[in-house]
């Protein structure tokens, strides 16, 4: 998703955003307004505003709670669910940052290299989801037959292991998303001025001294806006669970989104799944309000 | 050492930090989708064996995929269709309603616009799968039960919000003067729309349309939950379906997977350079 | 606040909503009352000719009634989920034929009231049921609070052994060598691994299912369960009988003798993670000598293959108990059910009643190739086919399944049972023993005290 960014920084003249005083609308004007906005307006009532409404009500009865705290799935998911988004966030877009720093080579190989780092993205997720799956199966996977051709040796039970199994769940979700981020990132360096760089260069700083000094003082906005909205993403991520440990073993590797479709479709409880969702308030609510006060600055743009 | 060769040391050692790094990257991408065209090219008695490489690689499963002779791919060719139906409609109506609504937040100044994008901005924050109980119930009473509607609906709700945002923002770098003149030339907002507007933003267009489009080619919760009949379901929906199959038919879940895969990995390689500049555009320019 | 006061504050805030709900419900075109389908959906076949039977049928019944059927065929796990959804809006088929739905899906329908009585459908052949399979039909209404019939039975199955006699032979023994009682015969498979290991095979001798997903595990753990001597976990007034030594001994055992050869490696580690198709598919690829399952699967997916089917693939009942004496077996049931709110509750009841008349479910069961059993004893007799001598797997199920004692499931006296099920209460009692270190006795403890908790919310008057 898009994000764009404005560089805060002196080099660039900074922009004056056009306040031109326009006149209220009047008349026909206005009906054509009103007709513009109709179907989104109509959209976010029908199908935000209600669902969340209905969600929030389903979800409203104490005894769920309850029912929930009794559960021994759910402080188990709640911890994985902070062990992914706090390991499969950062790392994801940590390992963005450094990468899109190599994609700003110049050369053929670089843009190469670029177009295929990117198919992770642009394959549709459940095949590829699939496929991890199966490589990581234990007897019969890709990556233990390569470990058994190389040494001879049974590889890891990727899948069958609690914490081996999250772990391949977090690798699932990095594989898929990191190119997207790169490309965020990407976008956000093509932004600083090359003089900047020319300049520390002359100064004699090291390619350190730049990322520490420019790169990243430059893009630390954006990359704060990325890591709450990967965030937010990533908590109602279904699919890389879903397919790649399918919560298992033993239901070890839930997580709040996973856990929630279980309660309320595999044990017939919706109100026991939408209170298991809504559970991530608390975590879910200061991540908007920081995501928001960050847009409004508006250093970064959506 | 002299400068010249040190600065000739330091470039080698550039040249092979990167080479490495490449190879890792190149790996890391490519081992899952290796293996999924390795199981596609395997026999179905050869799944469960323990090579590296295909032993007796086969184009079978492709073959099979394509003219449907596997009975849980008897109707692969109509879910393509069903996806194909959603993912265009989602596009579309995604355009049509970000325009609109972008156009008059933006260019005509409406009052209290800032409240749509709020709205806006408050779905951007709604993770995608919380909502699938309630969206469930609510289908339902729609009468929207077993109805790519819904799937439509559920879609063109989660990208509508990114798409105005994105178009507010490249909206931004075509001058207000050009709506002023027309408006002297005595063109009503529907007009300004379709003649200046829309012309001016084709980049964001297609890069919203395409984003739409994949995000819709991803789904898999609400596409399972809200459609049922053989007639209506999409292909990761249909794929599920091999899960529960004893017959371990995953050479031709993966040859159809492939398929599946090849029209959005088309689009995306079609319009990466509009893809890029329309998603990344705006304050990247200063 | 009450139910109603939150709908009413709901209603404000999603006035707008709903308008367009009314909107978009008005488009939808109404049919005439007279030319009301039936909406069907069915749990997918296995194989071709299986679903092949399920449209034929249904092409019949359309002919002969005149209604139109609109038949939807589904894969179990998804239909169970599906139907749970579709009962939570009121937007339902008029008949669902749901494999597990025995475990997963009638018992808290039924307890909720969100199903038809179909008493007057097994009344059309109430003489020909089987009498577990009748049993295993009714349940307890909370809202009526009364026994009742809201399932009607089309067909059956016990857990039966599966094994591959090369490999047996292999590790230098034959089927006379293997032991007929409960924990001679399952220790016989772990000395069979250990001498195919020693040969340098990859194989693990026990194929036990041990996830905490689906039916399979439940199967397995419950039949030893019962040939431990535990099958009085729930007493038929509906009352929980955990504390009762003998039931817990049972448990406790049941899962020492589930998880101690996994730990020891004569189960493959992937088992936890096995839904049920996973044991069968290990199976057709050599990594397990045997697998006990749910129905015949196994077998019969190798009919084609004349080799293996008559010759390679051995098919056996439950062993003895440990004291010699036969153990019953539990007989799990393939229900239909009408949900309520169904538009044609007539035409689905006509419908069903067509299916169940002997020659229609005769033609239909052997199309899913006697992977599952008739519930009616006149099938068994009239038909040569079901007890073929020359057939080495059809009449052992047939046996095990409809002529030996047979239990039904403890839904039937408490639906809190079949939330014991689906939450996969002793799975994850045995994941506690083989990842969490916990001793069977501790895991069996803690299972108890969640059976209890969950007993707590299902009382019935």
């Amino acid at each position: 998703m898009a994000i764009a960014t404005t560089v805060d920084n002196p080099a660039v003249a900074p922009v004056v955003s056009r306040s031109v005083r326009r006149s209220p609308l009047a008349g026909t004007d206005r009906l054509w307004a009103l007709a513009f906005v109709t179907p989104y307006v109509a959209v976010f009532c029908a199908f935000v505003l209600y669902p969340v409404g209905y969600g929030m009500w389903l979800g409203s009865d104490v005894a769920s709670y309850r029912q929930l705290l009794a559960d021994p799935v759910f402080p188990s998911a709640v911890v994985n669910t902070l062990i992914y988004l706090l390991v499969a966030v950062n790392l994801k877009l940590a390992l963005a940052l450094l990468l899109s720093g190599l994609f700003m080579r110049r050369g053929w190989w670089c843009r190469l290299l670029l177009l295929i780092f990117i198919l992770p993205w642009a394959v549709p997720g459940i095949p590829s989801f699939i496929s991890i799956h199966w490589m990581l199966n234990s007897q019969w996977g890709l990556i233990n037959n390569a470990i058994w051709a190389l040494f001879q040796v049974d590889g890891p039970p990727w899948l069958d292991n609690a914490d081996l199994a999250l772990g391949s769940v977090i690798y699932a979700h990095v594989w898929k998303w990191l190119p997207f981020w790169t490309v965020i990132f990407l976008a956000g360096r093509m932004a600083i001025p090359r003089e900047l760089y020319e300049s520390a260069e002359v100064d004699g700083a090291g390619a350190l001294d730049r990322f520490f000094h420019i790169t990243f003082p430059l893009l630390g906005g954006l990359y704060l806006v990325c890591t709450l909205l990967s965030t937010i993403w990533a908590l109602g991520d279904f699919n890389s669970v879903r397919f790649i440990s399918g919560g298992g073993p033993a239901l070890s590797t839930h997580v709040l989104a996973t856990l929630g479709i279980r309660n309320a479709f595999e044990l017939g409880n919706p109100a026991l799944g939408m209170a298991t969702v809504l559970s991530a308030l608390p975590l879910l609510i200061p991540l908007v309000v920081l995501l928001t006060r960050q847009l409004r600055r508006g250093e970064v743009q959506l | 050492m002299s400068v010249a060769s040190r600065a000739r040391l330091d470039r080698r050692l550039t040249e092979l930090g990167i080479g490495l790094l490449s190879a890792v990257l190149l790996i890391w991408t490519l081992v899952p989708l290796y293996n999924m065209v390795r199981v596609a090219l395997q026999g179905k008695e050869d799944v469960f064996s323990s090579n590296v490489f295909p032993t007796a690689p086969t184009l079978d499963s492709f073959a099979t995929a394509i003219d449907e002779s596997y009975w849980l791919l008897e109707n692969f060719w109509g879910q393509m269709g069903n996806s194909l139906y959603i993912g265009l409609t989602v596009a579309f109506l995604t355009l049509a309603i970000g325009t609109l609504t972008s156009f008059t937040i933006s260019r005509m100044r409406i009052r209290r616009g800032w409240m749509l994008t709020n709205a806006a901005l408050l779905t951007y924050a709604i993770p995608m799968s919380f909502l699938a109980i309630p969206f469930y119930s609510i289908m339902g009473k729609y009468g929207l039960t077993d109805n790519p509607i819904a799937v439509i609906a559920v879609e063109v709700t989660f990208a509508t919000p990114y798409a105005i945002f994105i178009f507010k923002q490249y909206g931004a770098s075509i001058p207000l003067e050009l709506d002023d003149a027309a408006r002297i030339d005595g063109a009503s907002p529907p007009q300004i729309f379709f003649r200046i507007y829309l012309p001016l933003m084709a980049p964001a267009l297609v890069a919203i349309g395409t984003y739409a489009l994949l995000l819709s080619w991803n789904e898999y919760l609400y596409a399972f939950l809200l459609l049922s009949s053989d007639g209506h379901i999409t292909v990761p929906v249909g794929l599920g379906k091999f899960l529960n199959s004893d017959e371990a038919p995953w050479n031709y879940l993966m040859a159809a997977a492939i398929i599946y895969a090849l029209p959005p990995m088309a689009i995306y390689y079609a319009f990466r350079r509009k893809m890029n500049s329309g998603l990344t555009m705006g304050g990247v320019k200063g | 606040m009450s139910r109603l006061s939150r709908r009413h504050a709901l209603a404000g805030l999603g006035a707008t909503g709903l308008g367009a709900a009314t909107a978009v419900s008005a488009l939808r075109p109404r049919r005439a009352r007279a030319a009301e389908p039936v909406t069907v959906w069915w749990t997918q076949g296995f194989y071709q000719a299986e679903n092949q039977a399920v449209i034929d049928a249904m092409a019949t019944w359309e002919k002969s009634s005149g209604t139109k059927v609109n038949l939807t065929i589904m894969n179990g796990p998804d239909l169970i989920s599906k139907m749970i959804a579709a009962m939570q809006v009121g937007d339902v088929p008029d008949l669902v034929h749901a494999v597990t739905g025995d475990r997963f899906l009638v018992p808290r329908a039924a307890w909720d009231d969100k199903l038809v009585d179909v008493s007057d459908v097994i009344a059309t052949q109430q003489h020909e049921y089987h009498q577990t399979a009748l049993e295993s039909s009714k349940f307890y209404n909370a809202t009526l609070k009364k026994h009742s019939y809201y399932s009607v039975p089309v067909k059956c199955s016990t857990m039966m052994e599966e094994s591959w006699r090369p490999l047996i032979e292999e590790a230098g023994f034959s089927d006379k060598d293997m032991p007929t009682t409960q924990d001679a015969y399952y220790d016989f498979f772990q000395t069979v691994q250990d001498r195919l290991r020693s040969k340098g095979r990859r194989i693990y001798g026990l194929g036990y299912s041990m996830a905490t997903k689906e039916a399979d595990a439940g199967t397995l753990f419950h039949a030893f369960l019962v040939a431990y001597g535990g099958s009085g976990i729930v007493l038929p007034s509906g009352k929980l009988n955990v504390d009762d030594p003998a039931v817990r001994q049972a448990a406790v055992t049941a899962l020492e003798r589930l998880t101690t050869p996994y730990k020891k490696g004569y189960v493959p580690p992937g088992a936890i993670n096995w839904g049920d198709v996973d044991n069968n598919n290990a199976f057709f690829a050599k990594q397990i000598v045997m697998t006990p399952n749910a129905t015949i699967s196994i077998a019969v997916a190798q009919m084609e293959k004349p080799d293996q089917y008559y010759k390679q693939v051995i098919t056996q009942g439950i062993p003895a108990g440990n004291d010699g004496k036969p153990v019953p077996s539990l007989l799990g049931v393939s229900p239909c059910l009408i949900p309520k709110g169904a538009k044609n509750i007539d035409g689905a009841k006509a419908l069903l009643s067509a299916f169940i008349q002997p020659n229609t479910l005769n033609t239909y069961l052997k199309e899913t190739r006697a992977r599952y059993l008739p519930v009616m004893a006149s099938i068994i007799r009239d038909d040569p086919y079901w007890q073929d001598p020359a057939d080495p797997h059809r009449p052992v199920a047939v046996e095990y399944g409809l002529i030996r004692p047979t239990i039904p499931w403890w839904m039937n006296y408490n639906p809190a049972y079949a939330a014991v099920l689906s939450e996969q209460i002793w799975s994850q009692a045995e994941a506690n023993v083989t990842q969490k270190g916990m001793t069977p006795e501790q895991a069996a403890d803690a299972a108890m005290t969640r059976i209890k908790a969950i007993f707590e919310r299902f009382q019935i008057a």
